[in-house]
């Protein structure tokens, strides 16, 4: 039995009819047609389909899409339209925190989730921040040199 | 497979009055999500109830009462202050940032995981429960709650609306303490949480040790408290709480790890936990140092 919700992706308001236990990934990806999250393990242990909801990272492909109702979703393609999401992404690119590119995206909305919140994260506030991502290419230190390019404003040499 | 909205914690109560237990509350989810797509649970109806406030609040004066909905985020975060550590850092450990948003102590209660994390330190602060169906209230401890691996005695009609726990007391101390795989997301080997106070000459005069994974429940274990209480820590009195854990505890093989290994960490723990919780509570102790 389907049932509608309504609630606001990348500042801009969306309504959907939902089956039961429809996942806020099946809404964004299949109902709205944003790809630009990924669908991973589906099971909440890799981040890729890591989202925005009220400014906490979720995983998506677990968080039933019924309780966003009323609230207000941020996917990578709104990320990617804000000043730290730009920056974050741009730092990926130029540290090679990039390769095969599926975790790329659940990383720099976790990333932007952090910087939002805390703009000089150490170390290791940014690695407990990632625990939750998982990258089977870059070995992580490229991700953690992305980030520390962001929080330090400087280029790498 | 239906959806009941509600948008009252009255509506809910009526709703799983209804529906008995063929409903399933869905607070963060981030248990129901998963064993619904393994097929481990099939209820007809979901009724959601991550938006309802009044199970959302902490109360900090005197005792401490928490709400069902609190996240492990919040808790971590050390909302219940410095008496109530080892929940937050037990709260700590829940999977990653992701899942710590989301996920609620209600939610980790309820589901009843022999791993659940923060049930080990719920259990040294003595926590009540307050569960409530549409026909009134009843308040429950913890221990007696948990049943068996995924069992409570919840009513099918009954919500756990919020978590009281015994007021915080001058030289006391306490920790959790988790060994898994690795050192993020990852469920627990063997948790231990313990909760120890002292009196002004250093003697413990109360201790609570509680343990996950290392049984169908999280469990206390008052052989061990018992051996603690009316002492001063030492070594060989450590050793004698190890082998009281031991024989209390009936930890399994699985595939994180074998039950001898899970046996070999007791010990340790439970050296390393008391001289956390000496230190905590302003106490000096010879042992955190000799074992670490
Ligand atoms: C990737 C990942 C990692 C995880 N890591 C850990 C970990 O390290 N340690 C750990 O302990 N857990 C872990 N978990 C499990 C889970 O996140 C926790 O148990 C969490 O606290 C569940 O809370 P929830 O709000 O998501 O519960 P839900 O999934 O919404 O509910 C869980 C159960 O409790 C019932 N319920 C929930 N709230 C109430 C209520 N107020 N009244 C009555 N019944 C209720 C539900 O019907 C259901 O049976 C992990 C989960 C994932 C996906
Ligand atoms: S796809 Fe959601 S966590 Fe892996
Ligand atoms: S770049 Fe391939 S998984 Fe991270």
């Amino acid at each position: 039995m389907s049932s509608g919700i309504s609630f606001a992706v990348n500042g801009r308001g969306v309504t959907a009819q939902i089956d039961g236990a429809a996942t806020l990934l099946d809404v964004i990806r299949n109902d709205l047609g944003l790809t630009g999250t990924k669908e991973g393990c589906t099971e909440g242990e890799c981040g890729a389909c890591t989202v925005l909801i009220d400014g906490k990272p979720v995983h998506s492909c677990i968080y039933p899409a019924v309780s966003v109702d009323g609230h207000s979703v941020v996917t990578i393609e709104g990320i990617s339209d804000g000043e730290t999401g730009r920056a974050v992404q741009e730092a990926f690119w130029d540290a090679g925190g990039i390769q095969c590119g599926f975790c790329t995206p659940g990383f720099i909305v976790t990333v932007a989730a952090l910087l939002e919140n805390n703009p000089a994260p150490s170390e290791d506030e940014v690695r407990i921040a990632l625990a939750g991502n998982i990258c089977r290419c870059t070995g992580y230190s490229q991700i953690l040199d992305a980030v520390e390019v962001v929080v330090s404003g400087k280029e790498r040499a | 497979m239906k959806v009941r909205r509600v948008t009252t914690t009255e509506q809910a109560l009526e709703a799983l009055a209804e529906h008995g237990s063929a409903a399933q509350p869905l607070a963060g989810g981030t248990d129901v999500m998963v064993q619904l797509s393994r097929n481990e649970i099939s209820p007809d109806v979901l009724v959601p109830i991550n938006d309802l406030a009044e199970l959302s609040t902490v109360e900090t004066n005197g005792g401490v009462r928490v709400g069902a909905l609190v996240t492990h985020e919040t808790l971590a975060k050390g909302a219940l202050g410095s008496g109530y550590r080892s929940i937050a850092e037990a709260a700590h450990t829940v999977g990653g940032w992701q899942t710590q948003a989301v996920g609620t102590l209600g939610g980790n209660i309820c589901n009843a995981s022999p791993a659940a994390d923060t049930l080990p330190p719920l259990l040294v602060h003595d926590a009540e429960l307050e569960l409530r169906s549409s026909g009134g209230s009843r308040t429950l401890g913890l221990e007696e709650f948990l049943v068996g691996r995924r069992q409570t005695r919840r009513a099918p009609d009954e919500l756990l609306v919020s978590v009281g726990l015994t007021p915080g007391a001058p030289r006391s101390g306490d920790v959790y303490l988790k060994v898994g795989r690795r050192s993020a997301v990852e469920v627990a080997i063997v948790g231990l949480a313990m909760r120890l106070v002292f009196d002004r000459n250093e003697i413990v005069s109360k201790a609570r040790i509680a343990l996950a994974s290392v049984a169908a429940v999280p469990l206390r274990v008052r052989a061990a408290e018992t051996l603690l209480e009316g002492e001063a820590l030492d070594g060989h009195l450590l050793d004698e709480v190890s082998a009281a854990v031991l024989g209390a505890t009936s930890p399994i093989d699985d595939l994180r790890a074998s039950a001898t290994y899970r046996r070999l960490l007791v010990p340790g723990l439970v050296r390393r936990a008391a001289g956390v919780c000496a230190r905590r509570a302003g106490v000096s102790s010879p042992v955190e140092e000799a074992y670490q």
